[in-house]
């Protein structure tokens, strides 16, 4: 286990100096709309919160803490003076894989080409869409979380946005709860998911859904997709532990044990694993800790871009 | 030994709501939560009803297991929030950190 308080006071830094908890610059963190031919203008922004885009970057960081967990090195990171230097901006000098950057862009692409299947009408503007802050909320950085949220919040407020679509828990949380109690500043919030509005084809194939806590319970959202997937001829049971009862993937735990990390993972892979049927995640954090505590799991985009016409 | 802070459950309400006196100390959380270590969180609520304030900093790092994945306020048959709590208290010990930086 690594030292929180090192952990935060990093993370913070990073989202105060470049608005992200990796000190990544946006250009390059933010590239995957550039071949979708997005419509910028318009009060219902899709807002990604840059989690899928962000993975990337927790994965190859989790992999670098992970060798010194638990080891003398930890201490390097405990205190500040002797951390290694890649670690001094947590991400810029961490080669982050390609394939995995290429990966997570397809899956929002998809969402993309979901939504206008769906005849949904949306603007993409990269310059609107930030981080949420959400991780310095979880860790209890409340100061600056809310610094950040209010920034986030006015600025899109000042853009004259009114609706947001998301397509992740953790950031869905956060623009929809979070914000109007410690911002005062609301919009109307939607998943893409719940917008989505597709046709069946003769599928009649078999998945086994992973609830991330924040739809299962906080949000209370799990039927959407279940709902969806259903009513497009692909069956989903749900298993004991879903909806309000689903078990967490462990990735919450990845910036202070990878270790732990893993262990929660693995158990929930397990109960997944049980069914024998394809598991099927719909937030980053959970796909990449699943697949990486052993599973082959897929993004809910790329099951219903199937059904895309 | 340590010092009982009796007035700390109420130091605490600037971090968040002050469900842990209600906690009557079941267990379910603990059964439930998938950290599986030593009476996690239902010690920490303890702590709190207590006023054992130096125990939870002196324990902190702990706090950063809790994946915030709100089973246990999910099952807690008081409606204590334990979950919340947790976060209230990683709240609380970022405040004090901050604090003996400026000391
Ligand atoms: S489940 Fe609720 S009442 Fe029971 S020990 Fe945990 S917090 Fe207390
Ligand atoms: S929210 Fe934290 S304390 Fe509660 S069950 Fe989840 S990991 Fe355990």
């Amino acid at each position: 286990m690594f030292s929180p308080q090192t952990i935060i006071e990093i993370l913070a830094d990073n989202v105060r100096k470049t608005r992200n908890p990796f000190g990544l610059n946006k250009t390059g963190l933010n590239s995957w709309w550039k071949n979708s031919n997005v419509n910028q203008t318009g009060d219902t922004l899709l807002f990604t919160g840059l989690m899928y885009q962000l993975v990337p970057y927790i994965k190859a960081t989790t992999k670098y803490l992970e060798k010194y967990e638990d080891t003398p090195k930890a201490d390097y990171i405990r205190y500040g003076k002797r951390i290694p230097k890649p670690l001094v901006n947590l991400g810029l000098k961490i080669i982050s894989s390609k394939e995995d950057k290429k990966y997570f862009n397809t899956l929002l692409c998809n969402i993309v080409k979901i939504l206008r299947s769906s005849d949904v009408s949306f603007a993409y503007n990269p310059e609107l869409d930030e981080y949420s802050g959400v991780l310095l909320y979880d860790m209890g950085d409340q100061e600056s979380f809310v610094t950040h949220a209010e920034y986030v919040a006015n600025k899109l407020q000042d853009a004259g946005i009114r609706k947001l679509i998301t397509v992740d828990p953790h950031t869905t949380y956060a623009v929809k709860v979070l914000y109007p109690k410690y911002t005062g500043i609301s919009f109307e919030v939607q998943t893409y998911f719940e917008l989505a509005r597709l046709k069946g084809g003769d599928s009649s194939s078999e998945v086994t859904l992973h609830d991330p806590c924040f739809y299962g319970r906080y949000l209370e959202l799990a039927d959407g997709p279940k709902d969806l997937l259903t009513g497009l001829g692909v069956s989903c049971d749900p298993i004991n532990t879903s909806g309000a009862f689903t078990s967490c993937c462990g990735g919450p735990a990845e910036s202070i044990s990878p270790k732990l990390a893993e262990e929660v993972g693995k158990r929930r892979v397990a109960e997944l694993q049980a069914t024998g049927r394809p598991i099927v995640a719909m937030c980053p954090i959970c796909l990449a800790n699943l697949q990486k505590a052993g599973a082959e799991v897929e993004d809910l985009s790329s099951v219903l871009v199937q059904f895309v016409s | 030994m340590t010092k009982i802070t009796p007035d700390f459950a109420e130091e605490l309400k600037k971090y968040g709501d002050d469900t842990a006196l209600i906690c009557f100390n079941c267990g379910t959380c603990v059964a439930i939560c998938p950290l599986v270590s030593e009476s996690f969180p239902r010690r920490l609520i303890r702590y709190i009803q207590i006023g054992a304030r130096d125990r939870i900093l002196e324990n902190a790092d702990d706090l950063w297991k809790c994946l915030h994945c709100g089973l246990c306020t999910q099952t807690c048959p008081r409606a204590a929030d334990p979950g919340e709590v947790i976060l209230s208290l990683k709240r609380f010990t970022v405040a004090n950190w901050r604090k003996s930086y400026n000391v």
